[in-house]
C-alpha cells in the first residue's frame, strides 16, 4: 500500500487489551511506513511496552490486529513474526550468554538461513563474512570473540542490536534502547545504533522516555495515554505541544 | 592381582554402557527439564530390537559383521520412532506442566513400554553374542578379556562424548538447543523453533538410550526387568554428576561402574547398593551433584 507517507509497513488496527482491571489498549491505531523512526512516548505503565508484546505475538490483544505489509500478523507465534520481518531488542538485552558475540551473531544467521545439518559447524556457515560486517557498523569488531555475558552495557546494546539486524528485519522494535547505558554513552551508543539502522534500511519503532533522544532521532512521534494514541507528528511538532508537556514530559516520569 | 586387573575392566566395561544410557538422560533433562522415566524402556527395548534383528541377520546367513552396523541401526531407530512418537504425542503437551505430572506421565509410560515388551519378546531371555565372539580375545597381563568390551565399548562411549561436545558446542542445531536452555523466549524471538529443538533434543537423548541398550547386548542376556534396573542406575550416575551435567556423566559412570565391578568381586553382598551408596555419599558432601552447580540449569 502506498500513500503520499510512502510505503506502509507495519499497522495497528484498533487494538484492544486489558489485565484485569487496568486498560493496556483501548484501541490503538498506529502506522509505521518505510524508511521510519518512529518514537512511542507517554506515561509510565501506558501500554507501550505492552504493544510491542502484542506486534512480536508474546501477547494477544483482546480486539483488533496488526498487519505487516497488509499480512495480518497477530495471533501467529513469535518466531514465525521474526521470519516475516518484525525484529525486537528489549529493554534488557538477550544475548545468549555462554555463547561469545559472533556465534550469537552467527546463529541468528544460521536460524535466518535454515542451516540446522545436525554437523554444520557454526562458524563455516556462508555468511559469516556478512556477520561480521554487521558487527563492524554496530562498532563492536573489537568484542567479537568475548562472551556476551562479559559485555559492558552500551556494547550489549549494541551487539543486540547486531543480533536483530542480521535476522534482516524489515522493521525494529526497540523498549528503551539506550538504559541502562551509562549517561555519558548514550547519545553514543543511539547515534551508532541510528546509523546501522540507516545503513541496513531498517525502520523502527522505539519506546523512549528521553526527549532529547526523541527530538534527535525519531521522524515521527506518537503520544501514548490512557489507552489510546493522543497524537502524531513530527518530533518539534509535538514536543512543544502544550499538552504533551503538562501531561507527558512535565509528569518527570522520563529518567 | 588379576581379580584386581578384570575387575577394573569390567568396570570401565560396565562404566561405558553406564555412560551411554545415563547421558542421554542427563541431556533430556539438562534442555527439557523433564526426568524420563521411560528411559530404561528404551534401553530395553534398543536391546530386544538390536537381539532381533542380529539374530535375523545371522540365521539367514548374512555376513556376521553385518551385526556390528545393526547395533547402530537398530538404536536409531527405536530412539526416532520411539523417542518420537513419546516426544511428540506425550511429552510436548506437558512441558509446562508441574514436574511431578511429568515424572508420573513418563512412569506410565515405562510401565507400558514394558508390558509391551513382555508381550512382543516374551519372558525368555534372549541372546546375540555374534558381535563379541568376531572380535575375539585380547591377552593383558595374563588376564584374557574379549576385545568388545575392553576395546569397543569404552571407545563407543568416549565416541559419543566427543560427539556431544562437538555437536553442542560447534554445530547449528547444538547452538539452538543451548538458546533454548537457556532462555525459550528470547531463542524464539531470533525465529528458534523451540518446539523442534525440543523434539530433536529428545530422539537424540533417547537414541543414547537404545545405543545402551543395543552394546549391552552382545555381553549380556536379555531379561524383563532389565529397563527398571537400568533407569535406577543411570539417574544415579547423572544425580551423582550433577543432572545435565554431560562430562560429569561420564566421570560418575566410571566411579559407579567400577566400585560396583570390585563389589562384585571383593564383597558381592553389597554389589546392589554400591552405585547407591556411592551416591548418597556425593550427595551428602554435594547437594548438587559432582559437578552441579546452584540453581543454574545449564548441559
Amino acid at each position: 500500500m502506498s500513500t503520499d507517507k510512502g510505503t506502509l509497513l507495519l499497522q495497528a488496527e484498533g487494538l484492544k487489551l486489558r489485565f484485569g482491571g487496568i486498560i493496556a489498549a483501548d484501541g490503538i491505531n498506529l502506522s509505521l511506513y518505510k524508511g521510519e523512526h518512529l518514537a512511542i512516548i507517554g506515561p509510565n505503565g501506558a501500554g507501550k511496552t505492552t504493544f510491542l508484546n502484542i506486534c512480536t505475538g508474546y501477547l494477544k490483544p483482546d480486539a483488533g490486529k496488526v498487519t505487516l505489509n497488509g499480512r495480518e500478523i497477530t495471533g501467529r507465534p513469535p518466531r514465525s513474526i521474526t521470519r516475516m520481518g518484525v525484529a525486537r531488542a528489549f529493554q534488557i538485552p538477550q544475548l545468549f550468554t555462554g555463547h561469545t558475540v559472533l556465534e550469537n551473531m552467527l546463529l541468528a544467521a544460521s536460524v535466518r538461513e535454515r542451516h540446522w545439518g545436525l554437523l554444520r559447524n557454526l562458524m563455516r556457515i556462508p555468511e559469516r563474512a556478512e556477520m561480521e560486517h554487521l558487527l563492524d557498523m554496530v562498532g563492536c569488531a573489537d568484542v567479537r570473540d568475548r562472551l556476551a555475558s562479559e559485555l559492558p552495557e552500551g556494547k550489549r546494546k549494541l551487539v543486540d542490536i547486531a543480533v536483530a539486524l542480521a535476522l534482516k528485519p524489515e522493521v525494529l522494535l526497540m523498549d528503551e534502547p539506550t538504559s541502562g547505558v551509562a549517561t555519558a554513552d548514550k547519545f553514543g551508543v543511539m547515534e551508532t545504533l541510528m546509523k546501522a539502522l540507516r545503513e541496513a534500511g531498517v525502520s523502527s519503532v522505539f519506546v523512549e522516555h528521553d526527549m532529547e533522544m526523541v527530538g534527535l532521532y525519531a521522524t515521527r512521534v506518537a503520544v501514548w495515554a490512557q489507552g489510546i494514541i493522543q497524537m502524531t507528528g513530527e518530533p518539534k511538532t509535538v514536543l512543544n505541544d502544550p499538552d504533551v508537556i503538562r501531561n507527558v514530559i512535565g509528569s518527570g516520569e522520563h529518567a | 592381582m588379576d581379580i584386581i586387573l578384570l575387575a577394573l575392566l569390567d568396570g570401565i566395561a560396565y562404566a561405558a554402557l553406564l555412560f551411554l544410557v545415563a547421558v542421554g538422560l542427563t541431556l533430556i533433562f539438562g534442555v527439557l527439564g523433564i526426568l524420563n522415566i521411560a528411559h530404561g524402556s528404551l534401553y530395553a527395548i534398543g536391546a530386544y530390537v538390536t537381539a532381533t534383528i542380529g539374530t535375523w541377520l545371522v540365521a539367514n546367513g548374512y555376513n556376521p559383521w553385518l551385526t556390528f552396523p545393526a547395533l547402530i541401526v537398530s538404536a536409531i531407530l527405536v530412539g526416532v520412532i520411539l523417542g518420537g512418537l513419546i516426544e511428540r504425542l506425550l511429552l510436548s503437551r506437558i512441558y509446562t506442566k508441574e514436574p511431578i505430572l511429568q515424572l508420573l506421565i513418563t512412569f506410565a509410560v515405562f510401565m507400558i513400554l514394558e508390558n509391551l515388551q513382555r508381550m512382543i519378546w516374551g519372558v525368555q531371555p534372549y541372546f546375540l553374542d555374534t558381535p563379541l565372539t568376531l572380535l575375539g580375545n585380547v591377552s593383558l597381563a595374563g588376564v584374557n578379556y574379549t576385545l568388545y568390551q575392553v576395546a569397543f565399548l569404552p571407545l563407543a562411549a568416549i565416541a559419543v562424548l566427543v560427539f556431544l561436545r562437538y555437536f553442542l558446542r560447534h554445530t547449528t542445531m547444538g547452538a539452538q538447543i543451548l538458546a533454548v536452555t537457556e532462555d525459550r523466549e528470547a531463542a524464539s524471538s531470533i525465529g528458534i523453533n523451540a518446539t523442534w529443538v525440543y523434539f530433536v533434543t529428545f530422539v537424540i537423548g533417547a537414541s543414547f538410550a537404545a545405543l545402551g541398550g543395543a552394546l549391552a547386548t552382545p555381553t549380556t542376556s536379555l531379561v524383563t526387568g532389565m529397563g527398571a534396573n537400568m533407569i535406577v542406575l543411570s539417574f544415579a550416575v547423572a544425580a551423582t554428576a550433577g543432572l545435565g551435567q554431560i562430562e560429569g556423566a561420564a566421570v560418575s559412570a566410571l566411579m559407579i561402574g567400577i566400585a560396583r565391578s570390585f563389589a562384585v568381586y571383593l564383597a558381592p553382598e553389597i554389589e546392589v547398593v554400591m552405585p547407591y551408596l556411592i551416591m548418597v555419599l556425593v550427595l551428602l558432601v554435594r547437594p548438587n551433584g559432582l559437578f552441579g552447580k546452584e540453581t543454574v540449569r545449564k548441559i
